[in-house]
């Protein structure tokens, strides 16, 4: 019963405007890799198909582990969704804060209308939930024992739009906890000065920046369609080739474009990277002693082990630290 | 101020779950138990008379109809020609009238007929006035007392045109209505009659009321308490609907116990503060009428029971932990209505704000908002007149609905002069007023544990939340 209820849920995810690969998001974005094959590449429109249908890709062994995890991270979400803080939870207790606070109070009505409360609103949601995820992501990277379980997204060989699944339960207790603060940050402030006047724009249910987003071919981030934009473009947008490289296994590569959306953060942070041709591109993630990057074993328990190592080395340098510290102190002492 | 002493509560919650748990064991005289209010036999030693029930509370009823009245006139001034009448006609309802007065309300509705008329029929001589809350009202400019809050209001709602007045945005019928049931009604059952005369030295068991009456003091003591709650003698065997459905006249055959066609003011309709809490208790997230009423009915039953004998300290201990659970269970309805109204002021600003915005006409909406801002006012005062000391929750009460509300001038009544005028100051900003509103349903949540909570505008953010969406999604971008 349960199991069959996640497949229904599987499912429900291309059926739901708000989901990233609904159905029609993924049309939009086969409409952008034919009109690119054709236009771009110069390839028939049967080469096209057979490009962006490529068999290699979908029934690789990296794209079963991406349905994998996903069906395995359902049954650990079962069990602990009810249990994480939401952006409601998040969101009260920030109002109850700022209700405390006796001088502060709510700007004038008379100053701002409504619209202009909604389209704040709208936009400040879409750019806080894109900064945060930069950041985390720049945090997943930059932190061996975060590093652990980012891993596992990387370990994709092949790149679809269910890569985005593949992510380690832990993670996804991290990004969980990052959209409950966001959302709930954004809700309790604009609730407080704006009352209700604060709405979302939305199409379809969802959040019209990121329905524009999804609309504007979001899927192909994942994908083996390299679709590079003008130089100029890719320092605001992130292009699906400049992603595709941040999952390729060369060094020089390493830690660029870790934006979602916009690559003002990575243009602005330092961390940009232009897109290149992507058929060059290996991805993946280059280690020595795991051979077989799809298996349960280095999907899930790996990452563990990995993170418990990444903590015992971050503790070890902290003892060393305080180590060299009094040492230091005592040499002085000495003289 | 309390009788109760509040350390008392705990004590008192738990003795009143056990003397609800014990509640199956209270049977009346002919071994069944009780859902009505009556009839009780009469157990007063050595009475000799012909009467056979000892409930008596009418004179409670005839002042619930002095309220409804006086609701009714304070909305027929017709802006200052008639003020003098009007003020002279409803203080007679106030403060009492040596003539047999018309009731004015409840009147007549289609089939809904009431079988009085006058107030005589059904208790003469009876006033607001002299059983007013006498202290302090602190939330109203003025520095004045219960009666003189009443008698100034009434003295502006005769000037009025309908009872409103745009200039300060009081709505002198909700005003003067919902403060009066608390000043009145509650405060004479939890300061008076569920508390002082639960004493044992108050008006004993053994003894009549007074002179020459059939009921005791301790029986009438408490059936004066049920008369001002306001329920229907019957109401318990009824639903929540069918209870609000009475009090709003659509509903004959459950107001009409007797099937004589009518509905008797004395034992068949629901006023006051029962009629509200009917009207929470439809939701399905409370059930406070019927605790109440069901308390009135048990501790009526366990006077009965003493046969005419001074109560025992078990028996008194057993009246006065149902009585805890009859005042905790008031003071939530009036917060509920408090938490209510708060809801409706802040969602009628946003309408205001939206007709401003768009250079519309106000009038309309103003004219809502200032009644809905008068049962807001009516009710924060009313929960200031019970058995507890509100403390700093009163204070925060009274500071964050303010003397009078935002008005269309950016104006609010901030005091009152030395011939009862008021004085108006600038206002608060409309956004900074409905913030209020928002922390007085806060506070109702945090010192009452109001359950109902109708007109939630807290529960905007839950909205917004679920117009994101999921935040539980484990996806990596």
């Amino acid at each position: 019963m349960v199991i069959q209820d996640f497949g229904i849920s599987f499912i429900e995810l291309f059926l739901d405007p708000r989901k990233r690969i609904y159905l029609g998001y993924l049309l939009c974005a086969f409409a952008i890799a034919l009109f690119w094959l054709k236009f771009f590449k110069k390839l028939s429109i049967a080469q096209a198909f057979s490009k962006i249908f490529d068999k290699k890709v979908f029934f690789s062994t990296s794209s079963k582990s991406d349905l994998k995890v996903y069906f395995i991270n359902r049954m650990f979400t079962f069990f602990i969704s009810p249990l994480l803080l939401t952006q409601i939870i998040v969101a009260t207790f920030l109002f109850n804060q700022l209700l405390k606070i006796e001088w502060l109070s709510p700007a004038s009505g008379y100053a701002v209308s409504k619209s202009f409360v909604v389209i704040t609103y709208t936009s400040t949601v879409f750019l806080l939930d894109d900064f945060t995820k930069y950041i985390v992501h720049r945090w997943m990277h930059k932190f061996p024992i975060l590093w652990a379980l980012h891993k596992v997204h990387h370990t994709a060989e092949q790149l679809t739009p269910i890569t985005i699944f593949r992510t380690h339960p832990l993670e996804g207790i991290v990004f969980s906890l990052r959209s409950a603060f966001t959302q709930g940050l954004a809700i309790s402030f604009f609730f407080y000065f704006f009352g209700s006047s604060v709405s979302l724009v939305t199409v379809l249910g969802a959040n019209v920046l990121v329905f524009a987003f999804n609309v504007c071919g979001s899927n192909l981030r994942h994908s083996h369609i390299g679709i590079q934009y003008w130089s100029w473009l890719e320092y605001i947008l992130i292009s699906p080739a400049q992603h595709q490289l941040h999952h390729s296994i060369a060094e020089e590569h390493y830690d660029k474009n870790f934006g979602a959306t916009l690559a003002v953060w990575d243009w602005v942070f330092g961390s940009l990277h232009h897109s290149i041709d992507t058929d060059s591109l290996v991805l993946g993630v280059k280690t020595e002693d795991v051979n077989d990057h799809q298996s349960i074993y280095s999907l899930y328990i790996l990452p563990i082990v990995d993170m418990g190592e990444a903590m015992k080395e971050f503790l070890w340098t902290i003892v060393n630290f305080r180590l060299k510290i009094t040492q230091k102190v005592k040499r002085r002492d000495n003289a | 101020m309390s009788y109760l002493p509040r350390k008392l509560t705990a004590p008192m919650a738990v003795a009143s779950l056990l003397g609800a748990l014990s509640l199956a064991d209270i049977t009346s005289a002919d071994g069944h138990a009780m859902s009505t209010y009556g009839p009780f036999p009469v157990t007063l030693k050595g009475y000799t008379g012909s009467k056979t029930n000892s409930v008596s509370y009418t004179g409670q009823i005839a002042r619930h109809v002095l309220h409804d009245s006086i609701k009714k006139l304070a909305g027929k001034g017709d802006g200052g020609g008639n003020a003098a009448s009007m003020e002279a006609e409803m203080m007679a309802y106030y403060a009492g009238s040596k003539k047999n007065k018309a009731i004015i309300a409840p009147a007549d509705k289609g089939v809904f007929n009431f079988k009085q008329e006058t107030l005589n029929e059904i208790s003469s001589g009876k006033n607001l006035s002299g059983k007013t809350y006498k202290g302090m009202i602190n939330g109203w400019p003025g520095q004045m007392t219960g009666p003189e809050v009443i008698t100034s209001m009434i003295k502006h709602a005769a000037q009025t045109k309908g009872g409103f007045d745009p200039s300060t945005g009081y709505n002198y019928p909700q005003l003067i209505s919902k403060f009066t049931m608390g000043a009145v009604s509650y405060n004479q059952a939890v300061n008076n009659y569920l508390a002082g005369k639960l004493a044992a030295d108050s008006k004993p068991n053994s003894k009549p009321y007074k002179d020459g009456v059939h009921y005791t003091g301790k029986e009438h003591s408490w059936d004066e308490a049920f008369g001002y709650w306001g329920a229907a003698a019957h109401s318990l065997n009824l639903t929540s609907k069918q209870n609000y459905d009475i009090a709003k006249m659509k509903d004959l055959d459950a107001a009409d116990a007797n099937g004589d066609g009518m509905v008797d003011l004395k034992s068949e309709y629901n006023f006051g503060h029962a009629y509200y809490g009917s009207a929470f208790d439809k939701g399905g997230k409370t059930n406070y009428f019927n605790t109440i009423t069901k308390a009135f009915i048990d501790g009526r039953m366990v006077i009965t029971n003493a046969a005419g004998e001074n109560l025992s300290d078990a028996e008194r201990a057993e009246l006065v932990a149902l009585a805890g659970v009859i005042g905790e269970n008031w003071q939530k309805i009036i917060a509920e209505a408090v938490f209510k109204y708060a809801g409706s002021v802040y969602k009628d600003i946003n309408a205001l704000k939206e007709e401003m915005a768009a250079g519309t006409d106000t009038a309309k909406t103003f004219a809502k908002y200032g009644k809905h801002w008068g049962e807001l006012k009516g009710f924060a005062l009313a929960l200031q007149t019970g058995n507890t000391n509100l403390g700093e929750t009163a204070v925060r009460l009274n500071r964050l609905t303010g003397f009078g509300p935002v008005t269309m001038n950016a104006s609010q009544v901030t005091g009152m002069d030395s011939q009862g005028n008021y004085i108006k100051d600038e206002a608060k900003s409309w956004e900074e007023y409905q913030l209020h509103m928002l922390k007085i349903q806060k506070l109702m949540i945090e010192q009452f544990g109001v359950a109902a909570q109708n007109n939630n505008q807290l529960d905007q953010m839950s909205a917004l939340a679920d117009q994101m969406g999921d935040s539980d999604s484990a996806e990596n971008d």
